[in-house]
Formats: structure tokens, C-alpha cells, sequence
């Protein structure tokens, strides 16, 4: 390159690339409904176990898995027809935080439905579900933005 | 720390926004670098194809069904280039209000 480059220049194409890399992390977000729509399905499955009828349970359990893989299907989709994002965007502290909010949403969920039936209240599984739920829809953007935050931090030219 | 060198061949602005994007993905599908950069088939092809001689990114060409898809990555050669010439507009703007010229 034969003109000057001023750092006003470098500064405009490092702001470009921050741009671009952003996109990429964008597109490979789990949407907020994906969330809202597990959450939906936890309840489903465990009124179908509450009811304790072999037809509830035959009918919640389908509903379930069919849910499940077909939202997890839609959310992903993007991953591998668009971009699949680089391992090392996401170190040790996503993995941590993945983890940390599965512990959070199954622990607690467990932890409210075996205190409801030792209360002797009706639909254990279903009302800590429901919060575990609700939980899920809140929480899942909250650990998106986290990801997406320990992403941008582990991109090219982020750490100088 | 990354060794700071400008690359002339990165810097243009379309291939620098394609190299950006091939930076932060595994592999990124044809049509999303197209349309992310705003470019037509042509244009893309012809970027990639010089990125390619570089040795840079790697073209594959695969079939998904029967729809051909064709799909390109940044080569550790590339990625290592890239991240120097980061690094080097890092540096520029480091030495904030000094003309630099690169080599």
C-alpha cells in the first residue's frame, strides 16, 4: 500500500471488524422463544406424569420429544447453513456458565417439586416445572448475552 | 502477543470484512458471506479466489441433497495473517494522531 494509512483509517477498520465478527456470533444465537418453548414443554411433560394416567404420559412424552427436537432443530438451523462459529470463541467460562445455568435450572426445579410433594401439594412435578419454566424464558437470554459477551472477548484482536 | 504486520492483500475493505467474518467461524456458507457483505456471486467469487491463491481460505464444494453449497474457511495461514494485521492496525491507533506508513 502506496498512501498513508492514519490511525483514524485503522481505528474505521478495526471498528468494520468488530462488526463482522459480531455477525457471525448474532446469527449463532439461541433465540429468546427457544427458551419460552422449552420452558412450555417442561410443563407439558411433567403434567403428563401428574396426572399419572398411561394416557397422559403417552401423550406428554411425544409432545415432549417431538417439541424438543423440532424447536432445537429451527434454533440451530443457522449454525450449519449459514456460519459454524469458531471452538475457541467460547473458552472455559462459557462452558462454565452453560453449565452452571443447567445445574441452576434442573436443581432448582428438582429441588421445588420434591419440597411440594413432601408439603403434600398436588401437581408437584407441574408447579416446579412452571418455575423452572419461567426460569428458562428469563434466564436463557440472560446466559445468551453472557455467551455473547465471552465471545466477542475471545475474538481476533480483542486481547492486545 | 500476536507480532503486528500489515497485510495489503487483507486490508481492502470487502476482503477485509470477508476475512472478519471467515475469522470468527469454523466455515462459513457462500451465500451468508454474500449476503453479509453485500456483494454479488461474481464479486464474492473473485475475492475469495484471490484469498485463495494467497493461500488464505479454503474452498469447498460439497452438495447438501442435491443443492450444491459451497462453503470457504480461513487456512491457519490466513488466520495467523489476519490476526497480525490486527494486531498492526492495533498498533496505529495506539500511536493515536502519528502517520503511519505501512509497509
Amino acid at each position: 500500500m502506496d498512501e498513508e494509512l492514519r490511525s483514524g483509517d485503522a481505528a474505521q477498520a478495526l471498528a468494520d471488524i468488530q462488526r463482522r465478527q459480531q455477525q457471525v456470533i448474532d446469527q449463532a444465537t439461541v433465540p429468546v422463544w427457544y427458551w419460552w418453548t422449552v420452558g412450555a414443554l417442561m410443563v407439558v411433560l411433567a403434567l403428563g406424569v401428574d396426572i399419572r394416567t398411561s394416557a397422559s404420559i403417552g401423550a406428554a412424552v411425544p409432545v415432549f420429544t417431538v417439541g424438543l427436537l423440532s424447536a432445537t432443530a429451527v434454533a440451530v438451523r443457522g449454525q450449519f447453513s449459514q456460519a459454524r462459529l469458531r471452538n475457541g470463541l467460547l473458552d472455559g467460562s462459557g462452558v462454565a456458565a452453560i453449565l452452571g445455568f443447567v445445574a441452576l435450572i434442573v436443581g432448582g426445579t428438582l429441588g421445588i417439586a420434591f419440597a411440594l410433594r413432601a408439603a403434600g401439594i398436588h401437581y408437584p412435578a407441574t408447579l416446579a416445572c412452571l418455575a423452572g419454566g419461567i426460569a428458562m424464558g428469563l434466564g436463557g437470554p440472560v446466559l445468551m448475552r453472557t455467551l455473547r459477551r465471552i465471545m466477542l472477548g475471545n475474538r481476533a484482536g480483542s486481547r492486545r | 502477543m500476536t507480532a503486528a504486520r500489515f497485510d495489503d492483500l487483507i486490508h481492502p475493505p470487502t476482503r477485509l470484512a470477508i476475512v472478519s467474518l471467515l475469522a470468527a467461524s469454523q466455515w462459513a456458507d457462500f451465500k451468508f458471506i454474500r449476503d453479509s457483505v453485500g456483494l454479488s456471486d461474481s464479486a464474492l467469487s473473485k475475492q475469495l479466489a484471490t484469498l485463495e491463491q494467497a493461500r488464505y481460505v479454503e474452498i469447498r464444494k460439497g452438495f447438501v441433497g442435491k443443492r450444491p453449497r459451497t462453503s470457504a474457511r480461513l487456512t491457519p495461514a490466513g488466520r495467523t495473517a489476519f490476526e497480525q494485521h490486527v494486531a498492526a492496525l492495533q498498533d496505529m491507533v495506539a500511536r493515536s494522531g502519528v502517520t503511519i506508513v505501512p509497509r
